[in-house]
C-alpha cells in the first residue's frame, strides 16, 4: 500500500510538472476526443457484443487513470481493438451478447486481466518476460489482428446478425463475404462504403488525416439519414447505435461473482490471462517503440502498474479493458504535442461530448462503425512494419507463424505461439555461436553454454583431427556459463589444446583500435605483442 | 512512382475493387430475387406431404390432418404466395438437402450442401419423414424429432449449453456438429425457408407454442433406465453387425448406390463430428433414444433399452471429425485415426475368425 501511495504521489507530481502552457493542447485534446469517440462505440457494439457505454467509458476513465498512472507523455490507454475483439470471442460461447449475463461476465473478465496484470507487475521477473517478446511477434500478431478485425466487421458491414457460436474464423469470413454478396442489405452495404472511401481518401492527405475518421463517419450518418428520410426506417432496416442517454457522469456496475455464474467465471480463466497477456504485450510493446520515436524512455513497469490498476478499477465504472493504443499513440505524436495533460484532457472533452450530444451519437449506423474497424484494421497490415522482418530468414519465420496462428487458432493460441516462438528465437540465437576456424586458431564469438557446447565441441573435434595445435581463441565471448568453464576447464586438463585468453584479445582489439593507416610504427608494434601474445598463450 | 501518382492509385485501386464488389453484390441479390419468385419444383416426397397438408395459396388455411383426427374445423390465417414458395423450399431443402434430385442445387436449394461436409449430411437422415413421421395409423411417433415440435418449443433454455437459443441458433448446431460443416448466416434463405417450413409443419399438425410435445427431440435413454449392466463395446459391435451393418456397411461409412444414399455414414469422413450431441461421451442419452425410437426402419421399437445404449457406445468410439471447438491437434488426431483405423480393420476382418462371444449370443 505504501509503495502504491508512493507511486500515485509522484505520478501526480509528473503530471503536475507537465501543465501545457498553451491552449494548443486542448485543440489536440478535442481531437483525440474526436477521433476516439467513433472507435469507442465501434469496439464496444462491433467487436466486444456490449453496450456502446462500456467503450465509451473505457476511453473516459480508461485514458485519464491511465494518464494519472503512467508516467509516460506519450502513452494513452483506453479501449483497444485486440482486447475487445479477444472479449467477444472469450465471452460468445457462454452467453448471449448485449444479455445482462454477458455484460457481467464482461466486467468480471476485465477484473480478472486486471488482477493478473497486477501479478505481472508484482512479481518483476514476469514482468521482465514480457520484454523477451521480439518485434517480429508482435508485429505478427498486429498484423494478423489487423486480417481479423476485417473479418470480423463484415457481416455487420454489410448488415446482417453476426454469427455467433464458435467456428473457424477464414471460413466464417469466407461465408459472411458471400452472404454479404449474395443477401446483405444493399443500403447498410452503401453507408459502409462510403464511410470506407471517404475515410481512405481522406487519409491520403496529411492535413485531413487525423480528421479522416470522423469525416466518414459523418458522411455515413448523413447519407443513413438520408436513405431513413426517403426511404423510411422500415425499408431501410439499418441499425443505429441507439439510445445513448443512460450516460453520466459515473455508471457504476459489479462484475459477476454469483454462484450460478461460477462455471462460466471458470471457463473464461484462460481467456482472462489471454486478454492480460494481450494487453501488456501491445502496451509495453507501443511504450517501447513511440517512446524511442519521442526521443525518451519510460520504464515498462510503470505502463503494467497504470494497465494493471486501471483495469482493476474499470469493471466498477461499466467500463471495457484499456491498454495502450497504437493508433491514437502515433496520432498524439504526430500532433507533435507529448503531455499526460493533453492526453487527460481529450478524456474530460470525450465526457462533455457525450454528456451534451448523445443524441447525436445515436443515429450513427453500425455499417459506418465496422467501416470504420475495417479501415483500422487494414491500417495495422502496414507494408513499412512488415518488411524488414521479411529480409532476415528467420524474422520472416517468426513473423509468418505469429501473423498465421492468429488466424487459423484462436487469440489464446497466437500468444502462446508468439512467446513460444520468441523464446525459441533468442535461444536459437544464443545455440548458435559464431564459431570458425582459421589455420589452427579456433575462434569462438557468441556465448559457450550447455545449448551451443554441442556446435563448438562438433568443430573443435573435426580440428583436433586434422591438426596438432589447435588454439581456441575465446577472447570474443560475452557470456561462459558453469558447463561451458567445465568443458574448458577439461581440455586444459587434457593437455589437448591451448587458450588465447581474454586479456590478451582485449589487448589486440584496443591495438586494433588504436592503429591508423599509414601508422607503420604502431603496426610494427601491434605485430611484436600480437607475437608475444602468442608466446604467452601456450603457458596458459 | 511519383508521389501524386502513388496517392491516386491508393484511392482509384480500393475504390475500384469496392465499386466492383457492390455491382457483384446487386448482381448476386437481382438472382436471389429471381430464385424467390420462380416456381418450386418439389421432391417426390414433399409433393405428397405438401398435398397431403393441402398447402395452397390462400386467405385463410384449415389443416385436413387435424380435421381428421379431431373433427375440428381450425381456420388459420392463410399463406401468401410467396410464403408457400419459402414453405415448399425448406421441405425440398430438409428432404434433399445435398440437392441430389435437383436439377440447379444452387437456384432449388440455395446450395445448402456448402454448408455440410461430406456427400451424405442431410436434415432427414435424422429428422425422418421430412421432419414429420406418422406411423401406419397417422400418430407422430414419440422421439421422432419433429421439427414442427422443435418450431413451438424453439427459443426455450437450452439445456445442455445454458443458453436461451433462438430456432435459428438450433440450426446452426444442425449444420455445425450433426452435419460437421459450417454455419449458414442467420438471414440466409436457407435458414429462413426451413424456418417457414417447420413453422407451416407446426401448424398443420395443430401444435401450440410453448408446449411438449413428445414426438420433439429424442425420447432420452439414460442408464437409469437399463439393468445397469453397463455399456458395453462388445455387445454393441455384436450388435451393430447383426442390425446396423446391412445397411449401414461393415465400418458404418454409409451405403450409396448409383448415386442415391441407402444409409447415411455413422462413422468417417461423412459422419456427425465429436462435438455433436449424437456422440455418447458428449450426452449418453440421445444416440440412444434415437436407435430405439427410429431404427431399424420398419421395425421402430423393437431394441431394448440396453441394446440401444451398447449400440451408441460402440458407434460413439468408431473414428469421426472432431468438432471446431476441440481445437487443430484432436482435428488432426481424428484425422489420422479415419485413415489408418479402416484398412487396419480390413485387414483384420479378412484373418479373423468369428469369436466366441458370435457364436454364443448368435440367437
Amino acid at each position: 500500500m505504501k509503495a502504491l501511495a508512493l507511486a500515485l504521489r509522484s505520478h501526480a507530481f509528473l503530471l503536475w510538472e507537465q501543465w501545457p502552457k498553451s491552449s494548443g493542447h486542448l485543440l489536440v485534446g478535442l481531437t483525440l476526443a474526436l477521433v476516439t469517440l467513433p472507435q469507442a462505440v465501434a469496439f464496444s457494439v462491433t467487436l466486444a457484443g456490449v453496450p456502446p457505454h462500456f467503450g465509451i467509458y473505457a476511453a473516459i476513465w480508461g485514458v485519464l487513470f491511465c494518464a494519472l498512472l503512467n508516467p509516460s507523455p506519450v502513452f494513452q490507454g483506453g479501449p483497444n481493438t485486440a482486447m475487445s475483439a479477444a472479449m467477444g470471442v472469450i465471452l460468445l460461447p457462454t452467453s448471449a451478447p448485449f444479455g445482462t449475463e454477458y455484460m457481467g461476465l464482461a466486467l468480471t473478465l476485465g477484473l480478472m486481466c486486471g488482477l493478473i496484470q497486477l501479478l505481472f507487475w508484482l512479481i518483476r521477473p514476469l514482468g521482465r518476460m514480457l520484454d523477451l517478446i521480439s518485434e517480429p511477434v508482435i508485429n505478427g500478431m498486429i498484423c494478423g489482428i489487423g486480417l481479423f478485425l476485417i473479418f470480423r466487421s463484415l457481416t455487420t458491414f454489410g448488415g446482417l446478425p453476426v454469427n455467433t457460436e464458435v467456428e473457424w474464423p477464414l471460413w466464417i469470413a469466407w461465408q459472411s463475404f458471400l452472404a454479404i454478396l449474395e443477401i446483405g442489405n444493399l443500403h447498410a452495404i452503401e453507408i459502409g462504403l462510403i464511410t470506407l472511401i471517404t475515410c481512405a481518401v481522406l487519409q491520403q492527405f496529411d492535413r485531413l488525416r487525423n480528421w479522416a475518421i470522423l469525416i466518414g463517419v459523418a458522411a455515413g450518418t448523413l447519407y443513413s439519414q438520408y436513405l431513413n428520410a426517403t426511404l423510411g426506417l422500415q425499408n431501410t432496416l439499418v441499425e443505429e447505435i441507439g439510445n445513448l442517454s443512460s450516460i453520466r457522469v459515473v455508471s457504476p456496475s459489479l462484475p459477476l461473482f454469483t454462484q450460478e455464474a461460477v462455471p462460466d467465471v471458470i471457463a473464461i480463466v484462460p481467456g482472462a490471462v489471454t486478454l492480460a497477456l494481450l494487453g501488456l504485450f501491445q502496451t509495453v510493446a507501443a511504450m517501447r517503440r513511440m517512446s524511442r520515436k519521442a526521443g525518451g524512455f519510460t520504464d515498462s513497469r510503470k505502463a503494467i502498474f497504470a494497465d494493471a490498476v486501471s483495469n482493476c478499477l474499470l469493471p466498477f465504472l461499466s467500463s471495457l479493458p484499456t491498454c495502450a493504443s497504437f493508433n491514437r499513440m502515433w496520432l498524439v505524436h504526430k500532433l507533435g504535442i507529448h503531455s499526460r495533460i493533453t492526453i487527460a484532457s481529450s478524456a474530460i472533452i470525450l465526457l462533455l461530448l457525450v454528456l451534451f450530444f448523445a443524441k447525436v451519437i445515436a443515429i450513427i449506423p453500425m455499417p459506418a462503425m465496422a467501416a470504420v474497424i475495417m479501415l483500422l484494421g487494414a491500417n495495422m497490415l502496414n507494408w513499412e512494419d512488415i518488411k524488414p522482418h521479411l529480409k532476415n530468414r528467420r524474422e520472416a519465420v517468426v513473423f509468418t507463424a505469429s501473423f498465421l496462428s492468429v488466424l487459423f487458432l484462436d487469440l489464446f493460441g497466437a500468444v502462446i505461439v508468439g512467446s513460444v516462438l520468441a523464446i525459441a528465437y533468442s535461444k536459437w540465437e544464443q545455440v548458435n555461436p559464431n564459431v570458425s576456424l582459421r589455420g589452427n586458431v579456433l575462434k569462438i564469438r557468441g556465448n559457450i553454454y550447455y545449448g551451443s557446447l554441442p556446435v563448438i565441441e562438433s568443430m573443435y573435434h573435426r580440428a583436433i583431427s586434422r591438426l596438432e595445435d589447435v588454439i581456441i581463441d575465446f577472447s570474443e565471448c560475452y557470456y561462459i556459463d558453469e558447463e561451458g568453464i567445465r568443458w574448458l576447464a577439461a581440455l586444459k586438463a587434457g593437455q589437448k589444446a591451448a587458450f588465447v585468453d581474454r586479456r590478451s584479445g582485449r589487448d589486440r582489439r584496443d591495438d586494433e583500435a588504436t592503429e591508423t593507416p599509414g601508422s607503420g610504427e604502431r603496426r610494427g608494434e601491434s605485430r611484436r605483442r600480437r607475437k608475444q601474445d602468442r608466446r604467452r598463450r601456450t603457458d596458459i | 512512382m511519383p508521389k501524386p501518382a502513388a496517392k491516386l492509385a491508393k484511392i482509384a485501386l480500393p475504390a475500384l475493387v469496392l465499386g466492383g464488389l457492390y455491382l457483384v453484390a446487386i448482381q448476386e441479390h437481382v438472382q436471389r430475387e429471381h430464385i424467390r419468385d420462380a416456381a418450386v419444383a418439389l421432391t417426390p416426397r414433399c409433393i405428397e406431404k405438401l398435398e397431403g397438408y393441402a398447402l395452397a395459396p390462400g386467405k385463410r388455411y384449415e389443416s385436413p390432418y387435424v380435421l381428421q383426427r379431431t373433427g375440428a374445423r381450425i381456420a388459420l390465417r392463410g399463406y401468401s404466395e410467396e410464403d408457400v414458395r419459402a414453405i415448399q423450399r425448406g421441405c425440398n431443402i430438409v428432404d434433399d438437402t445435398q440437392g441430389r434430385f435437383a436439377q440447379d442445387p444452387y437456384a432449388e436449394r440455395w446450395n445448402a450442401k456448402r454448408f455440410l461436409r461430406g456427400s451424405h449430411a442431410a436434415c432427414s437422415n435424422c429428422h425422418r419423414g421430412i421432419g414429420d413421421r406418422h406411423d401406419a395409423a397417422g400418430n407422430r411417433p414419440q422421439g421422432s424429432l419433429h421439427l414442427g415440435a422443435s418450431w413451438v418449443m424453439g427459443d426455450m433454455y437450452d439445456r445442455f449449453t445454458g443458453l436461451l437459443l433462438p430456432y435459428e441458433f438450433r440450426q446452426f448446431q444442425c449444420y455445425m456438429n450433426a452435419s460437421n460443416g459450417y454455419k449458414p448466416n442467420i438471414a440466409d434463405d436457407v435458414i429462413r425457408d426451413v424456418t417457414a417450413y417447420t413453422r407451416f409443419l407446426s401448424a398443420a399438425v395443430d401444435m401450440k407454442i410453448a408446449n411438449h410435445y413428445e414426438e420433439q427431440g429424442i425420447d432420452e435413454i439414460a442408464a437409469s433406465a437399463t439393468l445397469k449392466q453397463g455399456d458395453d463395446y462388445v455387445r454393441g459391435e455384436w450388435l451393430y453387425k447383426q442390425k446396423c451393418q446391412q445397411c449401414h456397411g461393415p465400418q458404418a461409412f454409409g451405403q450409396e448406390v448409383s448415386g442415391r444414399l441407402v444409409a447415411p455414414a455413422l462413422a468417417g469422413r461423412n459422419a456427425w463430428n465429436l462435438q455433436s450431441r449424437n456422440n455418447f461421451y458428449f450426452v449418453s442419452t440421445i444416440l440412444a433414444g434415437f436407435i430405439c425410437r427410429n431404427m431399424p426402419p420398419g421395425r421402430e421399437n423393437t431394441l431394448d433399452n440396453q441394446e440401444c445404449r451398447d449400440l451408441a457406445f460402440y458407434i460413439s468410439n468408431l473414428p469421426r471429425p472432431a468438432g471446431d471447438k476441440q481445437g487443430p491437434l484432436v482435428a488432426v488426431q481424428q484425422q489420422l485415426l479415419m485413415a489408418v483405423m479402416p484398412p487396419l480393420l480390413r485387414l483384420g476382418a479378412s484373418s479373423k475368425t468369428p469369436g466366441p462371444l458370435s457364436r454364443g449370443n448368435g440367437e
